[in-house]
């Protein structure tokens, strides 16, 4: 009889088990949300984080999508490219179809890999590297502005605002860091500006007294840096440090609070390429007050792009009707959406056929203004 | 031409600024594997820690209203020294003690691992951003032509130079005259037969743990102040580098860590210089392989030999 008893209270717990499983994926329908929640670039993940919860808050709010509730599960790559490959393998064994993310060039590229050979529908808040939709993926997709066109931006106002007599360019040595500083370099040789350097250094590293100085005596007054805050702070403070009174110049992977706080004074003055503030638009006035209520800053650069990552692929569900991803990237690349980033399309490959890069002067509060 | 020569002693004080940093950390290494023959890699999270405590002590003594530098750093590298201590003894009680007896494999195991935890500790207590403080020692001397190339000497540099000698010089004293120091050196040529000597082997380990923790925190300290920012990842490749200067002067040896460090700093340095700092690591690390190929005890290391 106890015997009896036992295998019934088993199989009437697996029974409950599966019932609640089925039961959860009858009603959710789950986004990954893949970037880095720790590591020394955890800020933007924090960005495009929120952005994307908010849009599944909102699309929820709304009735969700063909009947089902979104739901968003954080998944931590830490900007680093071997965590992101495992992220992604951990994607599909989740049976997640969706995600938004990632968020370095270089942990996107490898992941994306895994979701087109899985038909995981992938679209980035935040990776600017060319490589990434070069490949003729079906499934990736981005809500952002490429490298190559950030980098003739910023070259751009270096060349016909700056005007600088001896410019150095520097870079990380990371797919995102050394792309953008070539870009650059094209773009300012070009229009005849004397680049003097063009150096890597070691992102992590802590100390760049010797580079300094270097830059000193070759009489650098711009210096443009490709890569992440956590080193440009570190080369500005040290600069002022030495007197080194050059401008500088970065791509929007050093546009956050953070700089400043490493800086400090130093960070004043500095130029920076950043998406333009959508929270500024007068249509999303009212979602940037959602966010205000949750205590969180809709500013970020990659907030409001993570907000539409999300939007582009419920619209497109509700499009084709059902979670298709196949039919989803067919529809895309003929839909235009209507997000807070404003109105926007696909091209064959997967970037969005419009987007500026704007120049902001940063300031040592960590705020920022246009540069007219 | 003076320009050139000012550039490289430019180049060559922030060679040893860097140097005599990674030789502080070094020590740690060097004097773990001179007496129980293993590498403790957890001693870059030591370091790591150090700087973690003095950035929170710092802050700590200017919220108290404390203004007087001297005094807020006198205080903080007390703390910070105590508390580092703290954790290189307890790491060699809880990680490498219990296991000392078995294979030298598995205490490596153990430090690894003691790495890992730290700095996923201190990751989930301080979190993962950068944390950055304002420079409190500013300044420095200048030398050179107002309109040219300006070789400087900061403040900081000084301060990094004087305690770094201080440190050095005040271990070498301890090492070489002390009783424990005695002991030290006892410990580290034959263990058992300093067990059966009367030496108390298990104090000595611990002292050695503890002294090199403390120079970690030294470091700490230095390079907070200097670089004025930390993470929890910091301890690794500080770490790393601090290895490579131990080995390179030969592991086992204290004034081979200094050197080792030193030549270290300076090769990096001039590397970035003459170079590209892209090609900082190749060179350091060539740098290495060729020294382990000709001297294979490091510069200063003396050959093992084999007891009977």
């Amino acid at each position: 009889m106890k015997k009896i008893n036992k295998k019934l209270l088993g199989i009437s717990a697996s029974l409950m088990i599966m019932g609640a499983a089925s039961l959860s994926q009858a009603e959710t329908l789950k986004i990954g949300l893949a970037g880095p929640v720790t590591g020394p670039v955890a800020q933007y993940g924090d960005m495009q984080m929120i952005g994307a919860q908010m849009a599944i808050a909102k699309i929820n709010e709304a009735g969700g999508v063909n009947g089902m509730q979104l739901e968003g599960v954080v998944y931590d790559d830490a900007c680093d490219p071997k965590q992101a490959v495992q992220v992604a393998n951990k994607i599909v064994n989740d049976g997640v179809r969706y995600v938004v993310g990632h968020l370095c060039s270089s942990s996107t590229q490898p992941a994306s890999d895994i979701y087109e050979d899985e038909g995981i529908m992938m679209v980035t808040a935040a990776s600017t590297s060319p490589e990434i939709t070069s490949r003729g993926f079906q499934m990736v997709f981005r809500t952002i502005g490429l490298d190559s066109h950030q980098g003739p931006t910023a070259g751009n106002h270096i060349a016909d605002k700056v005007k600088p007599s001896k410019m150095a360019i520097i870079h990380d040595k990371q797919q995102y860091g050394e792309g953008i500083a070539s870009a650059v370099k094209a773009t300012v040789e070009a229009k005849g500006i004397n680049v003097v350097m063009f150096e890597g250094i070691t992102a992590g590293d802590k100390d760049f007294s010797s580079l300094i100085a270097k830059m000193q005596k070759e009489g650098v007054d711009f210096v443009y840096y490709g890569g992440y805050h956590p080193e440009l702070g570190l080369i500005l403070r040290q600069s002022a440090e030495r007197k080194f009174e050059a401008g500088f110049m970065g791509p929007e992977g050093v546009g956050n609070k953070d700089l400043s706080a490493i800086a400090g004074q130093a960070s004043e003055k500095l130029l920076v390429t950043l998406p333009p503030s959508f929270d500024l638009r007068p249509e999303n006035k009212e979602l940037v007050e959602s966010f205000k209520a949750k205590n969180q800053d809709a500013s970020g650069a990659f907030v409001l792009t993570a907000y539409s990552a999300v939007q582009v692929m419920t619209d497109a569900m509700k499009k084709t009707g059902n979670g298709d991803t196949d039919a989803m990237q067919k529809a895309m690349r003929e839909m235009t959406f209507k997000t807070p980033t404003g109105d926007i399309q696909f091209d064959e490959k997967g970037d969005l056929k419009s987007f500026d890069f704007v120049v902001y002067q940063w300031h040592a509060d960590g705020s920022k203004t246009a540069v007219k | 031409m003076l320009e050139t020569s000012l550039y490289f002693i430019q180049q060559l004080l922030n060679g040893l600024t860097i140097g005599s940093t990674y030789a502080l950390i070094a020590i740690g290494y060097t004097m773990v594997y001179g007496i129980i023959g293993m590498i403790n890699f957890a001693h870059g999270e030591i370091y790591m820690i150090g700087m973690y405590i003095s950035f929170v002590a710092i802050s700590g003594l200017t919220m108290l209203g404390v203004e007087y530098l001297p005094l807020i750093l006198f205080i903080t590298l007390l703390i910070s020294v105590f508390i580092s201590s703290t954790y290189g003894w307890a790491v060699e009680r809880v990680a490498y003690r219990p296991v000392r007896g078995g294979n030298r494999l598995i205490a490596l195991i153990s430090a690894i691992g003691m790495s890992i935890f730290l700095q996923n500790y201190v990751r989930i207590a301080q979190g993962s951003r950068d944390i950055a403080m304002p420079s409190l020692i500013q300044g420095g001397w200048s030398m050179g032509p107002l309109d040219g190339f300006q070789a400087t000497l900061s403040y900081m540099q000084v301060v990094i130079f004087i305690v770094t000698f201080i440190t050095m010089t005040g271990l070498t004293f301890f090492i070489a005259k002390s009783r424990m120091g005695r002991a030290c050196r006892a410990v580290s040529e034959d263990m058992k037969m300093a067990g059966l000597l009367g030496i108390n082997t298990n104090r000595i380990i611990s002292l050695t743990f503890v002294i090199g923790a403390a120079l970690a925190a030294v470091a700490g300290l230095l390079l907070g102040l200097y670089y004025g920012v930390t993470n929890p990842y910091i301890g690794f490749i500080a770490g790393l580098k601090a290895f490579t200067a131990a080995v390179l002067g030969g592991i086992g040896s204290i004034p081979g860590a200094m050197l080792g460090g030193l030549v270290l700093g300076v090769t990096e340095s001039m590397t970035s210089a003459y170079f590209s700092s892209e090609y900082k690591d190749v060179v350091s690390f060539g740098l290495l392989i060729l020294i382990l190929l000709f001297r294979p005890t490091g510069l200063l290391g003396k050959p093992e030999v084999e007891k009977i």
